[in-house]
């Protein structure tokens, strides 16, 4: 059965000339779109994390606390504001970053001494901007930028993502509908063929069988096909992105694995839902 | 082998066949004759289950087919000839592919159906056309080539709708002595025809149907 299922699927394939290579191509642009889609959609993965990642806030305390009265504040605000996390930075750690921020400052620092910087705690919260109020307070010397602009951005990636999600949809829908009218023309120019197999004795699988192999040659090809596109498209969109320092990567081996599993599985299941109905309109 | 009792068939609320009742034993050669539109055509399609009656019950060599699942159509089938009035080739297929796919679905190995497809073919007269593709062949070469093929796996039953419609003279009696002869060898052969001079060219039973009905059945001439 199987030989048969062959020799005849290559008539088929072989009468359509080069309708079956047009075809692959159709069905595989969808797909390597989805791919590069969904690739696209990975990258946006840690600016999205953004959305909800906590702020850390700079705090400069006035220079005239002494050492108990800085762990008194640091306590006092850490029992008003249970959500925020409070960490003293040594001056030592201090002038760290400095030097490494302003290199020009090494000298300063060098000879100066960290004993000349302020003490400084780190306030990590969800709310920056209440770190503010701070400011007005006679123990604080200076507020660091409590903008939530990370947060913002985060929002903005996730719902772009969320649209680069649901036109990858789109797009296999629209492959597998595709498959579905291509399955269904292959049919209709066939329809006399089958009838006279099923009328001759032929089982369903019989019938079934070269149509079943005329649609996996091409749906083969279109999974290659897919895949090469979009490793290409992905790979170049990647290069292009790496300045703007997202986390630009090839395309996932998951990704690649959907898309064969979408370009041989959609016809087919288009393959299958049309015959079944072929053959129940027939009996009808 | 055939059973048929009170079968109606409806198209479009047109009623084609009106509470047919009929039996047919095994090895009988039936004629099965009456005007265009009378339901020839029809009571051969359900017994073949190309299609299923709108009432009544039909058992073909011994199953129950009017309602047999579709899964075992094909196994009926297989018990079956039919020779059909608009020949039903495969276009894409050579003669000898015609006769021997039919073949591949008893099993018989490709050897084994080019010999027994070739020995049709030439008792037919057509092994010399056996690589020619059906739209090259003549009407009357179709026909035969579809006869070949209903033949050729020795079904237990012919059926035959108007087999000699695009045959000459002495090519329809030649048909009509290989009917013969194959019904001899224990075959039921069930033949619808319109052609008076194939009737009373072979005294046999005979069924006349009119408006959907059996008018009569009995020996040709009556």
């Amino acid at each position: 059965m199987i030989r048969h299922a062959l020799a005849e699927g290559w008539l088929i394939l072989r009468s359509r000339g080069l309708i079956s290579p047009v075809l692959a191509l159709a069905l595989a642009i969808p797909i390597s779109l989805a791919g590069v889609t969904v690739s696209l959609r990975q990258w946006l993965e840690p600016v999205i994390d953004l959305s909800d990642r906590e702020s850390v806030v700079a705090v400069l305390l006035h220079p005239r606390l002494d050492e108990s009265q800085r762990r008194l504040w640091i306590s006092e605000e850490s029992r008003s504001h249970p959500d925020w996390k409070l960490a003293e930075v040594e001056p030592e750690e201090l002038a760290k970053r400095l030097a490494s921020w302003f290199p020009y400052l090494e000298e300063v620092l060098q000879r100066e001494g960290p004993q000349m910087l302020p003490h400084m705690v780190e306030i990590t919260t969800r709310s920056p901007e209440r770190v503010l109020e701070l400011k007005d307070t006679t123990s604080v010397l200076a507020v660091g930028p409590t903008s939530s602009v990370n947060r913002v951005v985060g929002q903005v990636a996730s719902r772009f993502a969320l649209v680069l999600l649901l036109v990858a949809g789109a797009l296999v829908s629209g492959a597998l509908l595709l498959a579905a009218v291509w399955v269904h023309l292959e049919l209709h120019r066939n329809a006399e063929e089958i009838a006279i197999m099923r009328l001759m004795g032929a089982t369903e699988a019989t019938v079934r069988g070269p149509f079943l192999v005329a649609v996996v040659v091409p749906a083969l090809l279109a999974a290659v096909i897919s895949v090469v596109l979009t490793v290409v498209a992905v790979g170049w969109m990647a290069q292009l992105a790496a300045p703007l320092g997202l986390a630009a990567r090839g395309a996932s081996f998951v990704v690649l694995a959907c898309q064969i599993l979408g370009a041989v599985g959609l016809p087919l299941i288009a393959a299958f839902i049309t015959l079944e109905r072929h053959a129940s309109r027939e009996e009808s | 082998m055939i059973r048929i009792r009170g079968v109606t068939k409806d198209y479009d609320r047109r009623q084609i066949l009106r509470g047919v009742d009929l039996s047919v034993d095994d090895g009988e050669m039936v004629f099965l004759t009456g005007p265009s539109g009378a339901g020839k055509t029809t009571l051969l399609r359900l017994l073949y289950a190309a299609e299923r009656p709108t009432d009544g019950e039909i058992w073909v060599a011994g199953s129950r087919i009017d309602t047999l699942p579709r899964s075992e159509l094909p196994q009926l089938r297989r018990k079956i000839g039919v020779i059909f009035q608009d020949f039903k080739l495969l276009r894409r297929k050579t003669v000898l592919e015609n006769v021997t796919f039919v073949l591949r679905f008893h099993g018989i190995g490709q050897r084994e159906a080019h010999r027994r497809a070739y020995q049709v073919l030439k008792r037919l007269g057509l092994h010399h056309r056996q690589s020619a593709l059906p739209e090259s062949l003549s009407g009357g070469e179709q026909q035969r080539v579809a006869i070949a093929r209903a033949l050729v796996y020795q079904p237990r039953l012919i059926l035959a709708d108007e087999p000699t419609g695009n045959l000459d003279a002495d090519l329809a009696s030649e048909l009509l002595s290989l009917l013969c002869d194959i019904n001899y060898q224990g075959a039921t052969v069930v033949l619808a025809t319109h052609d008076h001079a194939l009737l009373e060219s072979l005294p046999a039973r005979t069924l006349v149907l009119r408006r959907g009905e059996i008018d009569y059945d009995g020996m040709w001439p009556p």
